[in-house]
């Protein structure tokens, strides 16, 4: 009963991502964006039906698990980029090493500040990159991985809506500048934002998203120190 | 003979062939990083591997661009289950989710502001050093 169960939470899940994507592909509104809305109606199916977590997890950690060949699979735009890298390297560079720590030492000292509890200090830490990337960082400095994934994604859908309002306030025009804002504030998300607006935004926000996951997760240890 | 194999692929096929290529890359990664790197994450090993694989020309790009653009294009998708986790922390979502989005706001603002100033800062800097080696160029 329960692995028949399991299989249609799998079957429901992939047609959802499937028809949403579709829908917002035709209408472009922000609210039926995929991150958005698929994992809102999956909850509330979850919920209303009374479906256990595990249950629900049983199939679909299948999916879960295609996140590490997703990872390994940044390697090929890095390599078609390497051009874009070799020119203006400074400006990735700094735009990471500015952008990581401030997004790691804001959401904790803000969440500190806030009196939230010490396991969600530590799992706000890896927000802002990719899930891959935080879900690794998450493990290492002792974090919720679960609870780090859904902060990711709020992270997400929140620099996508937040972005071109940014843009019209900040006094940036290069398109270097524009690409790493949404690149280093709102990972996969905010790329896919980057890219309609340019091209050129969407490849520098898929760079500096790369870079700063790996750096971040390099840098772990220090954040465990930290938090 | 892989090369021959590779290209007389459907273009349909080419894409779950090299997920599963990738996934095996995956795979081997994590027991490397098991046995060897503890420090270093399977995907993060994984995805050095492949790029040093592809920087020194042993493994041509069309052999994995296919499947590595699915599973990019499709990667909202395979953290979808991690997100429906959430039911499993119903009390923490009344106790501390408005705080948790008020962190996550304001701590992503703040995050765009500094990084586009910076980067901007940056690309002047670099235009700026450019414009001055070519102007010593010609001086010289």
């Amino acid at each position: 009963m329960h692995e028949l169960l399991s299989l249609v939470c799998f079957i429901v899940t992939v047609a959802c991502y499937w028809g949403v994507k579709r829908v917002y592909l035709r209408t472009r509104k922000w609210w039926c964006t995929p991150i958005f809305a698929v994992p809102l109606l999956l909850i509330a199916a979850v919920v209303l039906v009374g479906i256990p977590y595990p249950t629900y997890f049983a199939d679909t950690r299948w999916l879960s698990w295609l996140l590490g060949p997703a990872t390994v699979a940044f390697a090929i735009p890095i390599y078609e980029h390497r051009q874009l890298i070799a020119r203006h390297w400074l400006s990735l560079c700094c735009g990471v090493v500015v952008g990581m720590p401030v997004a790691v030492i804001s959401s904790v000292m803000m969440a500190r500040w806030l009196n939230l509890p010490e396991l969600l200090q530590k799992s706000l830490a890896p927000r802002s990159i990719s899930t891959p990337f935080a879900i690794a960082t998450a493990n290492s400095i002792g974090a919720s991985s679960d609870l780090t994934a859904v902060f990711v994604v709020i992270t997400g859908v929140c620099g996508m809506l937040m972005g071109e309002a940014m843009l019209a306030w900040l006094p940036v025009r290069s398109r270097l500048a524009k690409g790493a804002l949404f690149g280093a504030a709102a990972h996969g998300a905010g790329t896919a934002k980057a890219q309609q607006i340019g091209a050129e935004e969407g490849v520098v926000a898929s760079l500096v998203m790369m870079m700063g996951g790996v750096a971040t997760v390099f840098a772990a240890p220090l954040i465990g120190w930290f938090v | 003979m892989l090369t021959s194999l590779m290209s007389r692929l459907t273009p349909r096929a080419k894409t779950p062939v090299q997920v599963a290529m990738l996934s095996a890359v995956w795979l081997g990664a994590s027991v490397l990083s098991r046995l060897f790197l503890p420090a270093v994450p399977a995907g993060v090993l994984g995805m050095f591997l492949v790029l040093a694989a592809l920087w020194s020309g042993w493994l041509p790009l069309d052999w994995c661009r296919d499947g590595a653009r699915w599973l990019l294009a499709e990667m909202l998708l395979f953290f979808i289950p991690a997100v429906v986790a959430i039911v499993r922390f119903p009390e923490l979502v009344e106790s501390a989710g408005l705080r948790i989005f008020l962190v996550i706001v304001v701590s992503t603002a703040l995050v765009m502001a500094v990084t586009s100033l910076v980067v901007d800062r940056c690309y002047r800097f670099e235009l700026m050093m450019k414009r001055r080696i070519r102007r010593g160029l010609k001086h010289a």
